[in-house]
């Protein structure tokens, strides 16, 4: 009964925040120009000598998006609450807050996956990118544990963000990071030895890993558990967060602006 | 002309600390401080990755977009916070001289820009070295500043569209994201399409860039001056931009009262 | 309306402290701390209507926010039908429904459709009721035809009627009503009282503050009024009125009163209080309380000789004259 309940309130809120997003054209121009963006810079920087390259430049951008629109998501939408006094109201309802937060991260890697599409899309169109994937049920599959795991890691950053009033200052450290340590466009083993140990921990490294070797056959199940496993873990500890972040919301009164 | 210097410097100064989010400590340190070292380090590994260019290449790059992303993303905010905030109509019943009250807005962020600066040249000096002829220092700190002012316009001229148009931020976000791909500091712009190249002319930083990479490899101070003198063109270029369309929307305002608070 | 099995009051609030710190600068931090509530009891009961009235920042809002769950009390207990607010929050908020003045709080871009079903899946409300329930609640607070616009093109009036069609959907026990019709035009402050004395009438308990006396005189059955973080004083608006009612209140209509004159009438002997209201041009209103007996009229008169007087009545005291007695402080500025 109770499941149920949490259930349709994930159902609404996803609808909720999507409808939200959707309805903001300048937020899902930036979605999709970044990674595009990105894309575009990486591929001028390999250049038409490794044309090999180009798709698995490609799906790195395209994972640097979902990251970014993770990140500003879930960040964004906290944050948004907050001006629009929304968070208050959210609060004071009996549904438990971890829910209406999972049903943001959920949304926001939903809306995500859109940059992963067009960077995709437009190194076809524009850099005439074969899309030669070698499986694409794999490489689907593996696209979307990398891009769960990333919306757990975004829900541990969301629970944060309720009682810090400047949410935004951790959101915009965490883009550059997180795509360089995830193994996202550049292999983690260029990175010096005293970085590694920080990959291991990210659930984004194995998912990214995961999406990298469904292109070029590697080995793609066990990288996709280690982003399950971790992701898993990301998602209690977003819980017990809250548990703490909502009492300290309560004392501190950081819920309201003003 | 001592009152339009206070209008200039302390109105300036307390139009930073009003409308420019990122002065608390965590947004300050967040933002400003680590975030491009973080961005740094990341094209440094991207350039080793594929091997175009040296680290120097990157680190110069990325020094000038570190420094000037807080004066495009301020000069935003200077000027479409006041809508935020709802203090734009007390705002412009001021009776004084719109381009000192705007203008002394952008002075902050060349100290701010300066900061940044030395700060991240410092910490790409201690990760992954950097190479700058002293003979290069005068140089850079007049590219700098050349770039901390033309960056700062280029942003006021995204405010002042933001007084009409909603979700500004992200519009400089997007605007800052196109001075990565544009402006010459990350991808070389002789690999860029001719018609990119050229929109990369009339962006802020791009000569601002020539002008670092042109110290950096200890050429004549004369050149340097030359893309200096560029980049102050361009300034000039987005601050008559900026005055013609505040002018215009404040006309336009008591026209059709347009700017009252959303 | 469910909790039949607890008899006690619908809201219990014990020796209520709270205490906010903030700190300025950041070279040199500095902890300021405010103290909100300083120890604030009393008791509603079931099905009443209480009014918390008091200046700006006296401490009504912290009051409704440590009801409501919202924020924890650094001090005292507070119950609402029986949970404890800070042990036990979501039962609370089970049975409570909040309603605040202003235009925020609201999902600008959704529909008021989708604010609504959003929020009653929130509450918990059956799926199979909550499309007949946000349909009557609709028609009750008169936006039925409106619900498919997005809320960013709602009025503030429609907003405030969003806000409470909100507050009711999962037909709360307590409602909390916060300021409600601030910044709302007449004729819609007039319909949400009615609104408002038709869910009192329903059972429903309800907690309102509010800067119109007339809204509280109207409304509740009893009145506390907070101030400097304490009740100064709780009872029904009547026994308020008649807290003030033995003294004589004299209004005059004069032009070009200043500060002066206020301050002599202050002075004159019996006077309780007295304060200067701006009129049209350069006219104002200025009002005498002051004890039984005595020739007011001739003494107030005396001290305005040197004035064009226009108009001068007398008047029955009204609960705004109980609540400035209260609060004190008739600053006696010419107030704009």
């Amino acid at each position: 009964m109770r499941w149920r309940w949490l259930v349709r309130v994930v159902h609404r809120g996803v609808r909720a925040q999507f409808l939200t997003m959707s309805r903001a054209r300048l937020l899902i121009v930036f979605n999709v120009l970044t990674p595009v963006v990105y894309a575009t810079i990486a591929m001028y920087l390999y250049g038409a000598d490794q044309p090999g390259k180009l798709l698995q430049v490609s799906v790195g951008a395209g994972l640097m998006g979902v990251w970014t629109s993770v990140l500003f998501g879930s960040g964004g939408a906290v944050q948004n609450k907050r001006w629009a006094g929304l968070l208050e109201p959210l609060i004071s309802t009996p549904a438990p807050f971890w829910v209406i937060l999972f049903s943001i991260s959920l949304a926001t890697s939903i809306v995500g996956m859109y940059a992963m599409i067009a960077t995709v899309f437009w190194g076809a169109v524009f850099f005439g990118m074969p899309l030669a994937f070698p499986s694409p049920v794999l490489f689907l599959t593996a696209t979307g544990v990398c891009v769960l795991s990333m919306g757990m890691m975004g829900m541990l950053l969301a629970s944060t963000f309720v009682f810090m009033r400047n949410a935004n200052a951790l959101a915009n450290t965490l883009d550059h990071p997180i795509w360089l340590l995830s193994g996202m466009l550049v292999p983690i083993a260029t990175l010096p030895g005293w970085m590694q140990p920080l990959t291991w921990v990210l659930p984004t490294t194995w998912g990214a890993a995961a999406v990298h070797n469904s292109l070029d056959g590697g080995p793609v199940l066990w990288p996709m558990l280690g982003a399950i496993v971790l992701g898993a873990v990301y998602l209690t500890l977003a819980l017990l967060a809250l548990r703490r972040v909502e009492q300290l919301a309560r004392r501190q009164a950081t819920l309201a602006l003003a | 002309m001592l009152r339009t210097l206070r209008l200039a410097g302390v109105g300036g100064i307390l139009a930073y600390r009003a409308l420019f989010n990122w002065t608390s400590p965590s947004l300050f340190v967040g933002s400003l401080l680590a975030a491009p070292v973080f961005q740094l380090l990341f094209f440094v590994y991207l350039g080793r990755e594929i091997g175009v260019a040296d680290d120097n290449f990157y680190v110069l790059g990325n020094v000038l977009l570190a420094a000037t992303g807080a004066c495009v993303t301020g000069g935003t905010m200077a000027i479409a916070n006041e809508r935020r905030y709802g203090t734009l109509g007390p705002l412009l019943l001021s009776p004084r001289s719109r381009v000192v009250m705007w203008g002394g807005r952008a002075l902050p962020y060349i100290g701010n820009a300066l900061l940044v600066m030395t700060f991240t040249l410092l910490c790409a000096a201690a990760t992954v070295g950097l190479r700058m002829p002293m003979s290069g220092m005068p140089g850079l700190l007049l590219a700098l500043t050349a770039a901390s002012l033309s960056g700062t316009a280029f942003g006021m001229v995204i405010g002042s569209v933001g007084l009409r148009a909603k979700n500004t931020m992200v519009m400089a976000n997007i605007a800052y994201t196109m001075l990565i791909l544009l402006t010459g500091t990350i991808v070389s712009r002789d690999t860029l399409p001719a018609w990119m190249s050229a929109i990369g002319s009339v962006l802020p930083l791009t000569h601002a860039t020539q002008a670092v990479r042109a110290c950096s490899s200890g050429a004549d101070l004369a050149v340097v001056l030359g893309h200096v003198g560029e980049e102050l063109a361009v300034c000039l270029l987005y601050t008559l931009m900026a005055a013609a369309l505040l002018k215009y929307f404040e006309w336009m305002s008591r026209k059709g009262a347009s700017l009252d608070a959303i | 309306m469910g909790e039949h099995d607890f008899r006690g009051p619908a809201i219990e609030a014990d020796d209520l402290v709270r205490s906010y710190r903030s700190r300025s600068g950041w070279l040199k931090p500095k902890t300021n701390v405010i103290e909100a509530l300083k120890g604030v009891s009393f008791t509603v009961e079931r099905g009443e209507l209480f009014g918390l009235l008091g200046p700006n920042g006296a401490g009504k809002t912290t009051t409704i926010k440590i009801l409501n769950t919202l924020l924890l009390p650094t001090g005292g207990t507070a119950r609402v039908f029986g949970h404890d607010v800070t042990k036990d929050p979501t039962e609370v908020r089970r049975r409570i429904g909040y309603v605040f003045g202003g235009d925020k709080g609201l999902y600008d871009r959704l529909t008021a459709l989708d604010n609504l079903l959003y929020f009653a899946e929130l509450y918990g409300v059956d799926p199979a009721e909550q499309r007949t329930r946000i349909h009557e609640l609709l028609e009750l607070v008169g936006l039925s035809g409106r619900e498919r616009e997005r809320v960013e093109g709602y009025s503030r009036g429609m907003r405030q009627r969003l806000h409470i069609a909100r507050g009711l959907l999962h037909k709360p026990d307590v409602l909390f009503l916060d300021e409600p019709s601030i910044g709302v035009d007449p004729v819609a402050a007039r319909a949400l009282r009615v609104t408002v004395a038709g869910l009192s009438a329903q059972g429903v308990t309800i907690l309102l503050t509010t800067h119109y006396m007339a809204e509280a005189d109207e409304l509740c059955d009893r009145i506390a009024v907070i101030a400097d973080g304490r009740i100064q004083t709780m009872d029904t608006p009547e026994a308020l009125k008649a807290s003030v009612a033995a003294d004589t209140v004299i209004e005059v209509e004069v032009a070009e009163a200043t500060d002066d004159h206020v301050s002599a009438l202050r002075a004159l002997p019996g006077v309780l209080w007295a304060g200067a209201e701006k009129g049209e041009g350069r006219t104002s209103v200025l009002t005498v309380r002051a004890k039984p007996g005595g020739d007011l009229y001739s003494a107030v008169l005396g001290v305005l000789g040197d004035l064009h007087i226009i108009r001068v009545s007398g008047r029955e005291p009204s609960l705004e004259d109980a609540y400035v007695a209260i609060v004190g402080n008739g600053s006696g500025q010419v107030r704009a």
